[in-house]
C-alpha cells in the first residue's frame, strides 16, 4: 500500500499527463491521436520546451522567474523582421545579431538582478512592459512577412527521408529505434555502475518497466511522426537543448551550484561560491534561449507580429511548476520540465482541437498553473511530515 | 557638516524633487499645456485608478514586497460584470455592491492561496491575471458595453460633467472648490501644530520649528495652487473625492491602527512577528482581500470615467500601481512605505502618463518609458538602502 502511494506520488504528473491525453482523445473523438496532431504538438509547442528550460535555471536559483520572455520574443521578432525582410540582410548575420541583442538584454537584466539586487519579478516586469511596447513600436503595430525561406526552413521543415519510404519516413523510425536502444543501454549501465560502487540501486524490474514504457512512448512518437512526414526540425532543436541542459544540471559543477543556491543562498555563498555570478548566468542564459524561441515563433508564423509571444512566460512558468520544479527553488529536473511542457502542450493542442474559445483557454491555463503550484506545495508538506 | 545636511535633505526628498523636475520637464516640452487648469483636472480624473490601486498595492508590498499582478484584470472583470448588470437594468446600487463583493471574493480567493497555502504571490496573482482577463472577455463576449446610468456616472466621476457642483454659483470660478482648498490648508496646519505640541508636551523629539513652518508653507501653497487651478475649470473633480476618501482612510489605518502596524511588522520580520503571537497569515490574507476590494473600486471608477466597459480595460494598471508604490519610497523587500509616499508616487506616475499623452507620444513608447521609470525607482531604492548601511 505504502509502495503504491510512493509510486503514485513520484509519478503523479506523468499519470495526470496520461489522463489528460485520454480525456482529450475522448473529447476530440480520437483526433488527438492523429499523426498530424503529434506533428502539431511539437511544431507548435517547441517554444514552451525552450523557454521552460531557461525558466528552470532561473527557478532553481530560488523560485525566481522571468516575466519578460514573451515580450522579448516579440522584440526579437521585430528586429529580426526589420533586418531580414525589410533590410534584406543575410540570414546568418541577422540571427547572429539577434543573439547579440539577447546577450545584451541578458547582461543588463542579470546585472540588475544579481549585482544591484533588484527583485527579479520587478526587473523582468519592467522588461515585460518595455519590450512589448518597443517591439510593437518598431513594427508600427503591423506585421512584417514573409520570412526568408532559408530562415523558416531551419525550424518549420522536417528532416528528409534518406531511404525514400513511401508515406512512411524510415529515417524517423530508425532514429526512434536508436533512441530506444540508447536509452535502455544508458539505464542499464547506470544501474550497473551503481551496483558496482555499492550505491543503492533500483530493483531490476523497476528499470525494466521504465525502459519498456519510455521505449513505447518514443516508438509511438517515432511512428506517428514518420506518418506525418518525418522528424520536425524543431524537435532537433528541442532535443539538443534539453539534452545539453540535462547534462549541465545533473553532471557539471556549475549545474549543481544552481541547486545549492536555491536550497540555501547564504550557505552557498559562505562556501565560497560566487552566488551573484550564478544569478547573473541564469538570466543571461534565459535571454539567449528566449532568442531561440523567438526564432521558432517567427518561423512558425513566417512573420513578426506585435502580439507574438503573448503569455509565453505563463506557459514556461507553468511547464516548470507542473513538471515539479519548486516555486521556492532548489529542486526540479530537466526531464520533469519536459513532462510539464508536454502537458502544457497537450492542453494547448487539445483545447484548440476542441475549438475552445481563446478566453476560456486563458482561464484554464491560469487554473492549471495555480493547481500545479498548490499540488507541489501540498506534496512537499506531506513529504516533510513523513 | 553643511554637506551632510544637504545630502540628507536630498535623500529624504528625492522623489519630491524628481516630481518637481518632471513637472518642469513636461511644462517645457508641452509649452506649459500640462499646467492648464483643464489638464490638472484631467490628471486627477484620469489617474484616479492609480491612487486607489497603489494604496491597495502598498499594503501588499508592506507585508514583504509581495505584489498583486492581477489587479489590471480584476479591474476589468469587476467593471465588466457591473456594466453587464447595469445593461440588463439591474439597480445601480445593487450593481455597485455586486462589483465590490466580487472584488472581495477575488481577494479572498487569492489571499487564501497566498496566506494559508503559501503559494508565492507572484504566481498566484499571475494565474489570476490570465484567468480574470479571460473571464472578462467571456463576460463581455469581446464587445464594448456602454453605461447608460447617469447616476452611476455622476457619482463615480465620469462623463463630461464629472465635477462637484458649485454651491455659490461663481461665474467661471468655482468658489466651493477654492473654499474647500482653504479649509484643507487650515485643517492641515492645525493638525500639524497640534501633533507638534503633543509631542513636545510628552517630551518626544520634535523637528525644528523652522522646518515645520517651511514644510507647512510649501504644502499649503501646493494645495491652494491646485484649488485655484481646479476652480478656474469647473471645480472639484468627483474622482478627487473618492481618492481623498481612500487616502485618508488608509492613511489612518496604516499609521494609527493595530492592523496597520502589523502590516509593517510582518514586512520587517515575519518570523519575529509570528512569534510575538500575531496571526501573520491573517495579515497576508487581509492585505489581499483589501487589494481585491480596492481593485473593484478602481474598476468602478474606470468604467464610470470611460462610460463603458471593454475587455481591454485595466491592461498595465498593475504596473502603474507597483510603480507608484516604489517611486513613493515603498521597499521592494517590505516593511517600509507610507500612504503619503504613494501620493507622491502616484502623482508622478500620473504626470508622466499625462505629459506623454499631451506630447502625443506613441502609446508603445509610453510603455517603454513606464518600464524604465519602474526600474529606476526600484534601483534607486535598493542602492540608497545599501548606502545607508
Amino acid at each position: 500500500m505504502n509502495k503504491a502511494m510512493e509510486i503514485f506520488r513520484k509519478h503523479t504528473m506523468k499519470i495526470v499527463l496520461v489522463l489528460i491525453v485520454i480525456f482529450f482523445s475522448v473529447m476530440t473523438k480520437g483526433q488527438m491521436f492523429a499523426a498530424s496532431s503529434f506533428q502539431a504538438l511539437i511544431a507548435q509547442n517547441a517554444y514552451v520546451f525552450i523557454l521552460a528550460t531557461g525558466m528552470l535555471m532561473c527557478m532553481l536559483t530560488g523560485g525566481n522567474i522571468d516575466l519578460s520572455v514573451g515580450s522579448f520574443v516579440c522584440f526579437i521578432g521585430a528586429i529580426g523582421g526589420h533586418m531580414m525582410v525589410r533590410g534584406g540582410m543575410s540570414v546568418p548575420l541577422a540571427m547572429l545579431l539577434m543573439v547579440g541583442a539577447g546577450v545584451i538584454y541578458g547582461v543588463v537584466e542579470g546585472f540588475l538582478i544579481a549585482y544591484i539586487n533588484i527583485p527579479p519579478w520587478i526587473a523582468t516586469l519592467a522588461g515585460y512592459l518595455a519590450f512589448r511596447g518597443w517591439g510593437t513600436a518598431l513594427l508600427n503595430g503591423a506585421t512584417i512577412a514573409p520570412m526568408p525561406d532559408g530562415f523558416s526552413k531551419m525550424f518549420n521543415g522536417s528532416i528528409p527521408d534518406l531511404f525514400g519510404g513511401a508515406g512512411l519516413n524510415i529515417t524517423c523510425l530508425l532514429v526512434g529505434v536508436i533512441a530506444c536502444v540508447l536509452f535502455v543501454i544508458l539505464q542499464l549501465k547506470s544501474r550497473n555502475d551503481k551496483v558496482k560502487k555499492g550505491y543503492e540501486a533500483e530493483s531490476m524490474s523497476g528499470v525494466i518497466v521504465r525502459c519498456v514504457l519510455v521505449s513505447a512512448v518514443i516508438l509511438l512518437f517515432a511512428f506517428k511522426l514518420a506518418q506525418a512526414g518525418g522528424i520536425p526540425n524543431n524537435l532537433i532543436w528541442v532535443a539538443v537543448i534539453v539534452l545539453i541542459y540535462n547534462f549541465i544540471t545533473s553532471k557539471t559543477t556549475i549545474g549543481r551550484y544552481f541547486y545549492t543556491i536555491g536550497g540555501n543562498v547564504e550557505a552557498t555563498r559562505l562556501s565560497g561560491i560566487d552566488t551573484k555570478k550564478i544569478f547573473f548566468l541564469a538570466y543571461l542564459n534565459m535571454a539567449v534561449l528566449t532568442v531561440i524561441s523567438g526564432w521558432m515563433t517567427m518561423a512558425r508564423l513566417s512573420a513578426a507580429t506585435p502580439t507574438a509571444g503573448t503569455n509565453y512566460e505563463m506557459d514556461a512558468i507553468s511547464a516548470c511548476v507542473v513538471g515539479g520544479v519548486s516555486a521556492y527553488g532548489g529542486s526540479g529536473t530537466v526531464f520533469g520540465m519536459v513532462v510539464g511542457a508536454t502537458l502544457i502542450g497537450v492542453i494547448n493542442l487539445g483545447m484548440s482541437l476542441m475549438g475552445i474559445d481563446a478566453n476560456w483557454q486563458k482561464v484554464v491555463k491560469g487554473v492549471v498553473l495555480l493547481a500545479a503550484v498548490v499540488f507541489e506545495i501540498m506534496n512537499n508538506k506531506e513529504k516533510t511530515k513523513d | 557638516m553643511e554637506k551632510t545636511n544637504v545630502s540628507v535633505f536630498l535623500r529624504k526628498y528625492t522623489m519630491i524633487i524628481a516630481l518637481v523636475l518632471v513637472v518642469i520637464f513636461f511644462s517645457i516640452t508641452t509649452e506649459g499645456k500640462i499646467l492648464f487648469p483643464q489638464n490638472i483636472n484631467n490628471l486627477i480624473s484620469q489617474n484616479a485608478y492609480v491612487f486607489v490601486l497603489a494604496t491597495g498595492m502598498l499594503l501588499c508590498i508592506l507585508t514583504g514586497g509581495n505584489i498583486d499582478l492581477s489587479v489590471g484584470s480584476v479591474v476589468c472583470f469587476a467593471g465588466a460584470v457591473g456594466a453587464m448588470m447595469m445593461d440588463k437594468n439591474v439597480n445601480v446600487v445593487a450593481a455597485v455592491l455586486a462589483m465590490l463583493v466580487i472584488g472581495i471574493l477575488i481577494g479572498m480567493w487569492q489571499g487564501f492561496w497566498i496566506a494559508y497555502v503559501k503559494v508565492p504571490p507572484f504566481i498566484a496573482t499571475l494565474a489570476g491575471m490570465y484567468a480574470f482577463r479571460g473571464l472578462s472577455n467571456a463576460v463581455l463576449q469581446g464587445m464594448t458595453v456602454s453605461i447608460k446610468s447617469d447616476a452611476f456616472i455622476k457619482v463615480f466621476g465620469g462623463g463630461a460633467d464629472c465635477y462637484v457642483p458649485d454651491l455659490f454659483g461663481g461665474e467661471g470660478f468655482n468658489m466651493t472648490c477654492m473654499i474647500a482648498g482653504c479649509i484643507a490648508v487650515v485643517v492641515l496646519v492645525a493638525m500639524q501644530l497640534k501633533s507638534r505640541i503633543n509631542n513636545k508636551s510628552r517630551g518626544y523629539e520634535t523637528a525644528p520649528l523652522g522646518s515645520t513652518v517651511v514644510k507647512l508653507v510649501v504644502i499649503s501653497a501646493v494645495i491652494l495652487w491646485i484649488s485655484y487651478k481646479l476652480s478656474s475649470h469647473k471645480g472639484i473633480p468627483t474622482a478627487l473625492i473618492w481618492i481623498l476618501l481612500v487616502l485618508l482612510v488608509y492613511g489612518y489605518l496604516t499609521t494609527k491602527t493595530r492592523i496597520g502596524r502589523y502590516l509593517y511588522a510582518v514586512g520587517g520580520n515575519e518570523k519575529a512577528t509570528r512569534l510575538s503571537g500575531i496571526n501573520t497569515k491573517k495579515v497576508y490574507f487581509i492585505a489581499y482581500v483589501n487589494m481585491g476590494f480596492l481593485a473593484a473600486l478602481a474598476g468602478i471608477l474606470t468604467i464610470a470615467r470611460l462610460t463603458s466597459s471593454q475587455p481591454t480595460y485595466g491592461q498595465g494598471y498593475e504596473m502603474d500601481a507597483i510603480g507608484a508604490c516604489f517611486i513613493g519610497g515603498a521597499s521592494a523587500y517590505g516593511g517600509v512605505g507610507s500612504v503619503a509616499g504613494v501620493v507622491i508616487g502616484a502623482t508622478l506616475m500620473g504626470v508622466i502618463n499625462q505629459g506623454m499623452s499631451i506630447m502625443g507620444m506613441d502609446a508603445n513608447y509610453q510603455k517603454v518609458v513606464k518600464g524604465l521609470v519602474l526600474l529606476i525607482a526600484v534601483a534607486f531604492d535598493v542602492l540608497s538602502k545599501r548606502e545607508k548601511k
